[in-house]
């Protein structure tokens, strides 16, 4: 029986090594990070407010071993008060943080625990949040001067990283991913504020690195059409178009994109039926593609059809509601709502009293203005 | 958005909602990428971690949720950097009236409603717009009632107009309609609006040596950005047109040279001005000036803008007037000058002297004539003073004046009158005319 048994430790050993010759931190996401499953299912369902009261007991009960899982829940507690509107109690928790680049907050200060790790291991998002809170709070320059701080940082870091060579070629993208990030945040401010033209250039440098990006052209075009250079989205478009044609982006999601983009131009030059007609074959491709069933809806009300744009949302709502539940959907359904009935009171408050049941933590339970 | 109905009890109501063009949502979306959030920044510099993580990951978050995917975390997890920006091209229907301005077309949905138990039959409705000088009639079903709205039900129709008067407007909607009891009712419903001024043009007109500038300021009074799409001079009969624009300094290559990015011309709302500079030029030939009495028309501004989803707008200015010519009696031009000018070597230069009274007058003596103290620059050749024979009514001649240049470079040919030979009086100046004085 001994032998038995020390043969099968043996073999539980060898099982370890193969899957991580550096350490044994990476056998499962639960090694990453404590209950870290639990953390991301909260996440996926949108229970915010769980999310702190397990942040909250963590840290009462002391079960945080490592410090950079102190960090990692940290940056969960920091996205949860923002997500729930509470924007002071995460500034003061970004503020309870020394600097980020403090040596408290690198691998090598702890070589006991993360013996030959090195660098930062303070999760991005956590930088990212400390830029943003500031504008919640009603100081929008604080927040655009911390981005654009944020972005030398990164493009530091990037070009780092790139002159090292190719055995960073994952961690490159990251960074990569992460500048992208940075300057489409920036680009969002300019855009909540009307400031399309800042806006346009921004993307225009964007599309200069990546020009074979369909979602960035698309976007772009987007911005056009708001502002009302037709011309010039109509040619973004049919940029885009041609992209999927050559690249063969042949998956439904990117003859979705085309598809809406073709809609859209219609829509512009009020021809609302053939608008119609390129969402329903959007719709067909993809059952959750909720752009497509909103603006359809749209289209269907300057078509005169109130009745049917109603039926439109409502049905989305009903049939893939972790989609559809969307803001700006409510929003639109209840402009219709308010416009068909003249006691459209109850029926809000029947939308309203459903949304309290399904929606996620950080839904904005004022769009039914109930 | 809609008025109370007015008094008794009304089967019917009217709802109303201004149709302008959607806007594009733009959210904040408060997503990440999880490889930010559940790992410290340099993990991936150890090309083990590089490895594993993601793999661990599954990256599920870069695949699309599927129709049997019941969670939210496509509110959560970031796929595509590019879905920070906010703007997933989902529309939204105006939120408010907002403001309504001159050259703009004004679209609204209006539903009738019967909020009664009972069927309404035989309503004719109308509507109208209504303002200080006139009413526009929009829509007018009493040739063909509409039989009947149950109970429960309505009636919609969408009404345009093209807004081309300013200040208090009017949607006059009334419904005729035979109420479940078969009573005769009556109801009339009043939506206002004001209409303002979009725009606000100040030209300049400016005459340089023998060329016409139209400067247009177009200042934007609006609340929201205008795309100007066009911004045209109409000139009037007697002259041709040349928008004159400043040099690209960089053409912004795109689409792999395929497209140029023009940045769009954008007035920025409440207050933003833009520049425009047209050249215009006289159809006569020969001649810089109208020779009209009174005032110079020079033509009009056609201007058409957007604004958000290409909603358009267009305005056209009103004549638009040059400086008004002073009719001359004697006028003095230059039709010719050399096009090389050498320092100390005489020149000649044609002169075109014009009689444009309806007598005869003359003789004429032409010489150079001004403050003696001035060093000119160009003189006369020889004699200092060119005599010349009586003119017939409305006729002219033409004559050559010697001159000389003592000085180099951009010199002026200033100070060349002609006057009555017999009591000097000076009829015309000869305008000035810059030249170049060459070395030898």
């Amino acid at each position: 029986m001994e032998v038995e048994h020390e043969s099968k430790r043996e073999d539980d050993e060898h099982e370890t090594l193969t899957l991580d010759p550096l350490s044994n931190q990476f056998a499962n996401l639960n090694d990453l990070c404590f209950e870290f499953t639990s953390l991301q299912d909260l996440a996926f369902r949108g229970s915010w407010r769980s999310i702190l009261d397990k942040i909250a007991r963590a840290r009462k009960l002391s079960l945080l071993q490592k410090p950079h899982e102190d960090l990692i829940y940290l940056a969960y507690s920091v996205l949860a008060l923002t997500k729930l509107h509470r924007y002071t109690e995460a500034a003061e928790e970004l503020d309870s943080m020394l600097d980020f680049d403090s040596p408290r907050y690198r691998y090598e200060s702890y070589p006991e625990i993360y013996p030959n790790r090195c660098g930062s291991m303070v999760p991005f998002a956590i930088r990212w949040l400390n830029a943003e809170i500031p504008l919640k709070l009603g100081r929008r320059q604080e927040s655009l001067d911390r981005l654009y701080v944020l972005l030398d940082f990164v493009r530091v870091r990037l070009r780092e990283r790139e002159s090292r060579g190719s055995e960073l070629g994952f961690c490159v993208d990251v960074w990569r991913k992460r500048e992208a990030f940075v300057v489409y945040s920036i680009a969002s401010h300019h855009l909540s504020n009307k400031e399309f033209v800042v806006c346009l250039e921004l993307i225009q440098g964007l599309v200069r690195q990546d020009s074979a990006n369909a979602e960035l052209l698309s976007r772009l075009g987007y911005v056009q059409v708001q502002v009302g250079d037709l011309e010039g989205a109509k040619s973004t478009f049919g940029e885009v178009e041609r992209l999927m044609k050559e690249g063969n982006l042949g998956e439904n999601e990117f003859r979705n994109l085309v598809g809406r983009n073709k809609a859209l131009v219609y829509l512009i030059g009020k021809d609302y039926v053939s608008a119609v007609r390129e969402y329903d074959e959007c719709i067909e491709r993809d059952p959750t593609d909720v752009v497509a069933i909103n603006n359809k809806a749209l289209c269907l009300m300057y078509l005169r059809d109130l009745s049917d744009s109603i039926k439109v949302l409502e049905s989305a709502l009903e049939r893939v509601p972790t989609f559809a539940l969307n803001e700006a959907i409510v929003v639109n359904l209840c402009s219709m709502y308010e416009l068909a009935f003249v006691n459209h009171s109850e029926i809000k408050r029947t939308l309203s009293n459903w949304i309290a049941r399904v929606a996620p933590d950080d839904f904005d339970s004022s769009s039914t203005r109930v | 958005m809609s008025a109370a109905a007015t008094q008794g009890s009304h089967s019917l109501a009217f709802r109303v909602m201004r149709l302008c063009r959607p806007s594009f949502q733009i959210a904040n979306p408060l997503r990440v990428d999880p490889l930010d959030l559940f790992v410290g920044e340099d993990i991936f510099d150890d090309s083990a971690a590089a490895a594993q993580i993601p793999r661990l990951l599954q990256q599920n978050h870069l695949t699309k949720p599927t129709e049997s995917d019941l969670t939210y975390r496509h509110r959560f997890e970031l796929r595509n950097p590019s879905d920070a920006m906010g703007l997933s091209g989902l529309l939204m229907l105006p939120q408010s009236f907002g403001a309504i301005y001159l050259g703009e077309t004004f679209c609204s949905y209006i539903s009738i409603n019967n909020s009664s138990s009972f069927e309404v039959r035989d309503i004719t409705i109308k509507a109208e717009i209504q303002t200080e000088k006139q009413r526009i009639l929009l829509l007018d079903t009493s040739k063909s009632p509409v039989e009947t709205i149950r109970a429960g039900g309505r009636y919609d129709f969408i009404v345009e107009h093209d807004v081309k008067e300013l200040g208090a407007h009017t949607l006059v909607c009334t419904a005729l309609y035979n109420d479940g009891e078969g009573e005769k009712k009556y109801l009339p419903q009043f939506f206002k609006f004001i209409v303002a001024n979009p725009l606000s043009v100040r030209t300049k007109v400016r005459a340089v040596k023998e060329n016409t500038f139209l400067e247009a300021c177009l200042e934007n009074h609006t609340k929201s950005n205008l795309y100007m799409d066009q911004v045209e001079f109409e000139p009037t009969q007697n002259w041709s047109v040349k928008v004159l624009k400043a040099d690209e300094h960089h053409s912004e290559t795109n689409f792999k040279n395929r497209e140029i990015f023009k940045p769009p011309v954008l007035i920025r709302a409440g207050g933003g001005t833009h520049n425009y500079l047209y050249q215009l030029i006289s159809s006569t030939p020969g001649s810089t000036q109208v020779k009209i009495d009174g005032s110079n028309v020079l033509g009009k501004l056609q201007i058409t803008w957007r604004t958000n989803l290409g909603e358009p707008g267009r305005l056209q200015t009103q004549q638009i007037l040059g400086s008004p010519i002073t009719h001359k009696e004697i006028e003095l031009q230059i039709v010719e000058v050399p096009s090389v000018i050498v320092l100390e070597r005489p020149f000649l230069v044609r002169i075109n002297l014009t009689n444009q009274t309806d007598q005869k007058m003359g003789p004429f003596q032409v010489c150079l004539q001004g403050d003696p103290s001035e060093e000119r620059a160009v003189m006369i050749n020889g004699l200092q003073a060119v005599v010349l024979p009586q003119l017939e009514a409305s006729s002219s001649t033409e004559f050559i004046l010697n001159l000389i240049a003592i000085r180099l470079g951009v010199q002026k040919i200033a100070g060349i009158k002609v006057l009555d030979a017999r009591d000097n009086k000076i009829y015309d100046t000869l305008a000035d005319l810059e030249i170049f004085v060459d070395s030898d």
